[in-house]
């Protein structure tokens, strides 16, 4: 099993997805979540450990990571747009996931197929 | 189906090895532990305490408006010196504007008084003492649940008759039936002709249980209304259909009228309603959540980091085991799996003790404040999520590290 080398950027990438994820983590819990219903924390809860979790991916240098963080950005997404909470930090936020999403598939064919 | 059965090994693989290391095991979902109860403590709290001011509410009356010498105002500055020389709303006032205003449905004048109530050699001291005029039971929503409320002729007449709360009855009579006794109160025997159903205590004060009611025309007669120490209120409701700002926006030309204001005159009396209190408790709820989230959150993340340090020392304990079982065709995902779940269920375990503290501080809190509380669908909901969820986020890198060892490597391990 030959590790592929990871790229700066994509360290780089990864270290300010980590922290951003377990801040991210504590927001989900916020009292302002939980008043959008009983499931909206769970809800987001396992989007953001799903986005945790990709970049734990993206570090090893797996496609699934990608895979995992595009379907974990499509899905925070959509919510956000079900319920129409396109604020300034939501709208950054997208547009961080975009960059972050176009900087990985750089690199994507570099990537290793298996978990 | 092969995966499934992989997945319930690689948990039974999990749960013997938290069995086999019991107080390792303990000691790393303490951490879980203390930040569910924390969180889900402070939500819990909050959730009674809502539930209880909606009911308060309720009780005081949401779609009433209070005419007042001083306004509810939360925050900022007070400014006391405008409002100190008002004067204070009067029952002839309370007369014009039951003749003058069309959205209002009743009215009633109110002066609360404490007073010592005594019943042969049983006193109680400060009892909240509330002189009304007739409408006050249709502005206030109220049970009585024994006797009656006071008839047209007796409110007029001033007959010294009264209506008890159930603490004041439990006080003074125990067991006896009040209804066709008699009570001292400023020094005058009146007689009670009913007793409030029991309604638990309010968070917003005004709780009937430990008020006494009397007309305020017997009131008039042993206490000077006109008193400066008294704060009297007309509590005014509308009629149906009406919101209570079409009523305030009308009572304010009805009020300015009565009291001759010129057009450019500030005026000299406030419309107060429950709403007010409301919002001014939301913004300390609001701060009370917020600080138990993030002191809750950071728990919960010192948590995970104990159980991330224990998932790392649990794969190095266990590297050749790793190796072996690799090297006899133990997919990658199986041991993930293996060591996920043991993370998983330590984080879970340490939430469900923590939700199982708050079950039963809830009767605590029930019995020592008197207050309902429970643990809600919603905030076990919440507690179960983040306990899973922090164990899936603080147990998946050693796991994930585990599952990409190399075979041979790993069973050559000390």
């Amino acid at each position: 099993m030959h590790a592929v080398k990871r790229p700066v950027i994509i360290s780089i990438v990864c270290i300010m997805g980590f922290i951003g994820s377990l801040f991210s983590f504590l927001w989900v819990f916020s009292p302002f979540i939980k008043n959008l219903g009983d499931w909206y924390p769970a809800l987001f809860g396992i989007i953001n450990t799903c986005g945790f979790v990709a970049y734990i991916g993206v570090w090893h240098m797996k496609r699934w990571g990608i895979h995992l963080y595009a379907v974990a950005f499509f899905s925070r997404t959509s919510i956000y747009i079900l319920i129409d909470d396109m604020g300034t930090f939501t709208i950054i936020g997208i547009i961080v996931s975009v960059i972050f999403i176009t900087v990985m598939s750089l690199f994507y064919k570099r990537m290793d197929v298996n978990l | 189906m092969l995966f499934l059965r992989l997945l319930k090994e690689s948990i039974l693989f999990a749960i013997n090895a938290l069995v086999v290391n019991k107080l390792r095991s303990i000691l790393s979902l303490l951490g879980i532990t203390i930040g569910i109860f924390a969180i889900i403590s402070v939500f819990t709290v909050l959730d009674a305490l809502e539930k209880n001011l909606r009911d308060s509410i309720t009780s005081l009356g949401d779609n009433v408006v209070f005419i007042q010498k001083w306004p509810w105002e939360f925050g900022g500055d007070y400014a006391w010196w405008k409002y100190l020389n008002r004067p204070d709303p009067s029952i002839k006032e309370m007369d014009d504007i039951m003749r003058q205003c069309q959205s209002a449905q009743a009215i009633t004048y109110m002066v609360s008084l404490r007073r010592t109530v005594q019943q042969e050699n049983n006193s109680i001291e400060g009892v909240e003492v509330m002189a009304v005029s007739q409408d006050y039971d249709k502005v206030k929503s109220f049970e009585i649940a024994n006797g009656r409320y006071f008839s047209e002729a007796e409110s007029a007449s001033g007959k010294s008759i009264t209506i008890i709360g159930d603490a004041v009855a439990n006080a003074l009579f125990g067991p006896i039936d009040p209804v066709g006794k008699y009570i001292k109160v400023f020094g005058r025997k009146i007689m009670v002709i009913g007793v409030f159903k029991k309604e638990g205590e309010s968070i917003l004060g005004g709780n009937i249980d430990t008020q006494v009611l009397i007309p305020v025309n017997f009131a008039r007669n042993v206490v000077d209304l006109n008193s400066e120490f008294l704060e009297p209120s007309l509590l005014i409701n509308a009629k149906p259909g009406i919101s209570n700002e079409q009523l305030k926006d009308e009572l304010v030309g009805v009020m300015r009228s009565i009291r001759k204001l010129k057009p450019l005159a500030d005026d000299n009396f406030a419309l107060n309603e429950i709403s007010i209190l409301s919002k001014g408790f939301d913004s300390i709820f609001d701060v009370i959540g917020t600080v138990g989230w993030i002191i809750g959150g950071f728990s919960i993340l010192v948590g995970g980091f104990g159980i991330a340090n224990i998932m790392f020392v649990s794969v190095k304990e266990r590297t050749s085991l790793i190796g072996i079982q690799k090297s006899l065709g133990a997919k990658n995902y199986f041991i993930l799996f293996q060591f996920l779940a043991e993370s998983v269920i330590l984080s879970l375990i340490g939430g469900i003790i923590g939700l199982i503290i708050i079950y039963f501080g809830t009767f605590f809190v029930e019995s020592a404040f008197g207050m309902q509380a429970s643990l809600t669908k919603s905030n076990v909901i919440l507690g179960l999520t983040i306990s899973a969820l922090i164990g899936i986020i603080s147990g998946f890198i050693p796991s994930y590290g585990a599952s990409q060892l190399d075979p041979v490597e790993a069973i050559r391990a000390k």
